[in-house]
């Protein structure tokens, strides 16, 4: 009986929250520049709670979307306009901006119900290229391609003026975006959205409706995704078209595929590391390769992340999450193994 | 507890006949058997009975409602389950997991949500499928991975997932298909069992004539399509038809 509950153990949840809460003061003990590594963590962060919103829909149902940079941008620009020009609280337009999203989910989910695969990846991604259209068109709220300033987050008459509370703030909704997720994948939904990914027709036999939990799933990966957009325009301060393109989305896929699709921590490991190396160590190495190559700032990153996924693909399908439960059974029977069980 | 009456159902792929006119009932509690060549139908006639196929004629009655105006997805609110030929289990779920799939239409979603707080709701959701998995023999398999398990295994998890809605009738599409004696003989103990113990009927497809023999209460011989002959095991075996089609003639001259 122990065991079967082993996968929400407390004690390693607490554990992990309370190094979560402690990471900017290590941060800051350890570097000088930890400003700059609290805001690559706020990004990471706002991006896990998409990527884990993607990994429902795309890992665990296994319908396919390129339009998740679209979903962002719907989420940021609605609580912007939603707090700065109707003002409503933060908090509100939290939770409304999310359900906008969702919505906009259910209208890419309907033709999902006949399509699937390449074609639906391409239908979603021309979703991500209309709503930049459309943000444009409607220059009269979102000024355009020139970018929107967005006020800052207010709850409950708390203002979160810096990187380190909004470190707080989106990472409390990080665990909690995890926590719903993992929830979601071992009740009856996350086994009706595996039934469906593998086997539409033992779903039905099983008495699944494969269109109504098609659409709940984008349905829900789309909230993850309104509420992770709105973080990203209240802390960011700044949102304009640039931010939600075509490349955003193609990352978010690579985020979890590089993580371990069909796991949850897979994406929030998967994402750490895409945008740790987008953000740490990628500039690192700029310089150097820009010497002998001659390379465009964009065209490095894209090498870089198609490499990575390349390598992950073939030689790591499992991906990030994959290669930890590999180590752990490794150091589990530690004297007894074989080596080449490590592979 | 009721009858499945089929009435005379034809379906055609493109030209091709799957299943002409035909008609038979499966009487409630009884092990029913379908047997015949590969394309005589058998198959076609599950996913008829399951909705994957609509008949161009015919109809299909369950407790007095016509299985034909429902969707796949409702068939098992009527009663039915089945399992298939090809294993269609989910492979990166536990045991377990798959077996509370089959439990879906039963799990209401108020439950799944007290089931994120509380333990014993998520026990008691549990419970259901541990019964099955321990009345089929797989007790100790409920934390493992589907993938890589033994076909055998595989098959029973299929028949758990089918069987733990507690349906009243159940399909089981080739149970036997690739084991070997002793596996088959196991599986005819289980089938019996699931009449006996869970009384509920069993409609079987299966190539295995020994086990099928052993079982069955009645057996219909499909060909081509066309029923050849429907009646108790030991009517069937000195049928003139089904002795001519599947030995051959002459072949006691």
């Amino acid at each position: 009986m122990k065991g079967r509950y082993e996968d929400e153990n407390l004690k390693w949840i607490a554990l992990l929250i309370l190094l979560v809460l402690l990471v900017p003061f290590l941060l800051q003990g350890m570097t000088y520049s930890y400003r700059y590594y609290l805001y690559v963590l706020n990004i990471a962060g706002i991006y896990m709670i998409l990527t884990v919103g993607l990994d429902l829909l795309s890992g665990y149902t296994g319908q396919v979307s390129l339009g998740h940079a679209g979903f962002l941008a719907i989420g940021a620009y609605s609580s912007a306009i939603l707090v700065d020009q109707a003002g409503i609280p933060f908090g509100l337009s939290l939770i409304l901006a999310s359900l906008i999203t969702g919505v906009f989910g259910l209208m890419i989910g309907f033709p999902a119900l006949r399509i699937s695969g390449m074609y639906l990846g391409l239908t979603t991604m021309g979703f991500g290229f209309i709503v930049r259209r459309i943000i444009i068109a409607l220059r009269d709220w979102t000024e355009g391609s020139a970018g929107l300033a967005v006020s800052k987050p207010q709850l409950f008459g708390f203002t979160f003026n810096n990187d380190l509370h909004n470190y707080y703030l989106i990472y409390t909704f990080v665990i909690l975006a995890v926590i719903l997720a993992r929830r979601i994948v071992k009740s009856k939904l996350g086994r009706a959205f595996q039934a469906i990914r593998d086997s539409g027709h033992a779903a039905q036999a099983a008495g699944i409706n494969l269109s109504k939990y098609k659409l709940i799933s984008f349905f829900i990966s789309a909230i993850f995704a309104g509420l992770a957009g709105a973080l990203f325009a209240h802390t960011m301060r700044f949102i304009s078209t640039d931010h939600f393109d075509i490349l955003l989305s193609i990352y978010f896929i690579i985020m979890v595929l590089v993580g371990g699709t069909s796991s949850i921590y897979g994406a929030v490991l998967g994402t750490l590391f895409i945008v740790s190396l987008d953000y740490l160590i990628v500039p690192q190495f700029k310089d150097w390769l820009s010497t002998f190559m001659s390379l465009e700032a964009g065209d490095i990153q894209s090498l870089i992340f198609g490499l990575i996924m390349f390598l992950f693909i073939i030689f790591q399908p499992t991906g990030l999450y994959g290669m930890w439960i590999k180590m752990r059974i490794y150091w589990k029977l530690f004297p007894f193994n074989p080596k080449k069980r490590f592979t | 507890m009721a009858d499945l009456v089929i009435q005379n159902i034809s379906v055609y792929f493109s030209g091709v006949v799957a299943l002409d006119d035909v008609s038979l009932t499966v009487p409630s509690g009884s092990i029913y058997s379908l047997v015949g060549a590969n394309g005589s139908g058998k198959t076609t006639f599950f996913n008829c009975v399951n909705g994957f196929v609509k008949p161009r004629r015919g109809n299909i009655f369950f407790n007095d409602s016509n299985l034909l105006d429902r969707s796949p997805h409702e068939i098992i609110h009527a009663g039915i389950s089945r399992t298939f030929q090809n294993l269609e289990n989910i492979p990166y779920m536990t045991v377990l997991e798959n077996v509370l799939l089959g439990n879906h239409t039963r799990i209401s979603a108020g439950g799944t949500f007290q089931r994120w707080v509380s333990r014993k709701q998520r026990e008691k959701e549990e419970s259901d499928g541990l019964k099955m998995l321990s009345f089929l023999g797989l007790a100790n398999y409920e934390q493992k991975y589907l993938t890589g398990q033994p076909y055998a295994i595989q098959k029973l998890v299929e028949i758990a997932r089918a069987l733990v809605c507690r349906p009243q009738l159940i399909m089981i599409d080739e149970p036997a298909a690739g084991m070997n004696d002793q596996e088959s003989m196991e599986m005819a103990k289980i089938i019996t069992e699931i009449r006996d113990e869970l009384g509920i009927t069993v409609l079987l497809v299966e190539h295995d004539m020994n086990l099928v023999m052993s079982v069955s209460d009645r057996i219909c011989v499909l060909d081509s399509g066309r029923v050849l002959a429907e009646g108790t095991p030991d009517e069937i075996k000195t049928h003139p038809e089904v002795v001519k089609a599947f030995i051959g003639e002459g072949a006691d001259a």
